[in-house]
């Protein structure tokens, strides 16, 4: 075991595009690799992002090894757990980070179901344990509560870090120089059982990179008060986002909810107009730089999360925030 | 064409919440467990709405068996719920122990797959509201070695394969997967129907077939933790909020607005 890698999986969506949430994986990873007296690998499914070696360098990653194949191209999941398979039986790796996102979502506990290691999702942070054994801690009802999960008697773990809850770090001992290794899985009996008919046509810009967002939720009263939301996000030049029990009501589409099961976003803004505050919603907007709230109850949760809050009743505040934001 | 639906029974999650809001979730003496014994128990949401998928596919004529099966400390109480809803047969897999390692109850449900004559399609919620992890699903896949469909929001048969609509960050794909495959089902598919009396009523005279784990023939591969939950704790959040004054909305609209300038969050 204490010769085991640590390694950091991403995959790159197109050349040259940064990996979301790579830069927390391999903060995460350089510090277990480093707890554990180990290497730290990073391999990257697709192109290297643009500066990715200096990147790894910077986070302190010993071999960056790169999978390119003409079957990974868009979102090829059997294709994917093969080559992560392949490469993880070969390497041996005592853990597999990979940042949280839908595609992880579903390739990572396949890649553990192929291998016969445990997986956790959700994580906030892996650490070694007293005994040597490492630690993971992952958030649950739908993030009220953490659990803290011990990682032993399987050969190997993966798992997926939420976004945010880890902050990118260089490597504390400094740069290293690593190499960059090709690697060709042989993926030719490979062919994706799941076959897309329609693809998702994204609709304009996506709540998971505005920099400003107006949320609304159930304090809005009725449907027809959700248009106070349009607005105000128009007016303070945003995307408007909604909580799941607004979703659910079909007062707003669902490609709108921000929370655990819908976006996560990490916009500089976040206004959250008569939301509560829980905590499967907060998972979804928490990373903001500020957010701000507006509810009629001053004990509401979400002032827990909040720079500044308005106490008030939305549906005479939005009104007037309108108003002053178009001035 | 047979369907077998996997559905655990949890915790009423807005009851947990609600419980979280007002500051009052406690962890007991075992570090692990919560300790609101008045909160209920119910089927997950997500699995009620797999249940429901199913349900779907019978209503739009097509001619299958329904099947659900629970795994947990006592399943059978979750279960009928299932018979109340429309399932032919109902199966629960107790398993010793109030949180079982989730490798282990994937082993079980691709087990009782196997066991029970095979399944074309396979339905499970995308993940369950205590620990949210989702990853069940895709350990019964690789088990039973069939391709995995996550995040439905509709689930019809074409032919032999199955057209599933998927809920994607950018919108909606729609994808064919041939028989057999997992399916999870998000909560975009809709509201799950309601028992009606007359179901609940024949529900009660449904026994659910109860399958020892022993009965299933697991390996000491499968039956080995690997994780193994030690503790849970409610973080703390610190909060720093300036509250911004003001005699009426349009003031404290006002003061809000300007702040925001002032810091450059807004033009």
């Amino acid at each position: 075991m204490s010769s085991k890698r640590i390694l950091v999986c991403t995959r790159s969506e197109s050349a040259g595009a940064p990996s979301v949430g790579a830069e927390e994986a391999l903060t995460l990873g350089r510090r277990l690799a480093s707890s554990l007296g180990v290497r730290l690998s990073w391999l990257v499914l697709g192109p290297l992002p643009d500066g990715g070696l200096e990147t790894a360098g910077r986070f302190g990653v010993d071999d960056v090894d790169q999978i390119e194949d003409p079957r990974l191209d868009g979102f090829s999941p059997d294709a994917s757990v093969e080559a992560l398979a392949a490469y993880c039986q070969q390497e041996s790796p005592a853990l597999a980070i990979f940042s949280q996102t839908p595609d992880t979502r579903l390739v990572a506990p396949r890649l553990a179901g192929r291998l016969g290691a445990g997986v956790v999702m959700n994580t906030v942070d892996v650490v070694v344990g007293a005994d040597g054994a490492l630690e993971a801690t992952a958030s649950a009802y739908g993030g009220d509560t953490r659990v803290v999960y011990q990682l032993s008697g399987a050969p190997s773990y993966v798992v997926a870090l939420s976004a945010s809850a880890v902050s990118p770090e260089p490597a504390p001992d400094g740069p290293t120089s690593p190499e960059c290794r090709t690697i060709s899985p042989d993926l030719a009996a490979i062919e994706e059982r799941v076959r897309v008919i329609e693809h998702a046509r994204s609709e304009g810009p996506r709540l998971e990179e505005a920099d400003v967002i107006v949320s609304g939720g159930r304090g809005l009263g009725s449907p027809e008060n959700y248009k106070l939301i349009e607005q105000l996000a128009e007016a303070l030049g945003g995307l408007a986002g909604a909580s799941r029990p607004i979703v659910d009501e079909g007062w707003v589409d669902s490609s709108q909810q921000v929370g655990l099961t819908g976006k996560i976003t990490r916009p500089t803004l976040y206004l959250a107009a008569g939301i509560s505050g829980a905590s499967q919603h907060m998972a979804g907007c928490s990373a903001a730089g500020t957010i701000v709230a507006i509810n009629r109850d001053p004990d509401a949760a979400i002032f827990r999360y909040c720079r500044y809050g308005v106490v008030g009743d939305c549906l005479e505040i939005l009104p007037e925030l309108i108003r002053a934001a178009r001035q | 064409m047979r369907i077998v639906v996997c559905v655990k029974e949890v915790l009423d999650p807005d009851a947990v919440n609600n419980y979280a809001l007002a500051g009052h979730l406690e962890i007991g003496e075992d570090g692990k467990s919560l300790t609101q014994t008045a909160i209920p128990r119910l089927m997950n949401g997500f699995d009620e709405q797999a249940v429901e998928a199913a349900l779907r596919l019978r209503d739009a004529g097509v001619e299958c068996q329904i099947g659900v099966v629970s795994v947990g400390p006592d399943p059978a109480a979750n279960i009928k719920h299932a018979a109340a809803l429309g399932a032919d047969q109902i199966a629960a897999v107790p398993n010793a122990g109030p949180s079982p390692d989730y490798h282990l109850v994937a082993a079980l449900l691709a087990a009782y797959v196997r066991s029970s004559g095979g399944a074309d399609l396979v339905l499970c919620g995308r993940q369950a509201s205590d620990d949210d992890q989702g990853v069940v699903p895709a350990l019964v896949c690789e088990a039973l070695g069939i391709p995995l469909v996550t995040n439905a929001r509709a689930v019809e048969q074409v032919g032999t394969a199955f057209r599933i609509t998927r809920v994607t960050p950018d919108g909606d794909e729609v994808v064919e997967a041939p028989a057999p495959v997992v399916v999870t089902v998000s909560n975009e598919l809709g509201e799950p129907r309601y028992p009606t009396a007359a179901r609940k009523i024949a529900a009660r005279r449904m026994k659910p077939e109860i399958i020892s784990p022993e009965a299933l023939s697991l390996t000491d591969e499968d039956l080995r933790p690997r994780v193994v939950a030690q503790r849970q704790f409610v973080p703390t959040v610190q909060g720093s909020c300036e509250f911004l004054s003001g005699e009426t909305p349009a003031e404290l609209s006002q003061a809000l607005v300007a702040r925001l300038r002032q810091d450059g969050l807004i033009s």
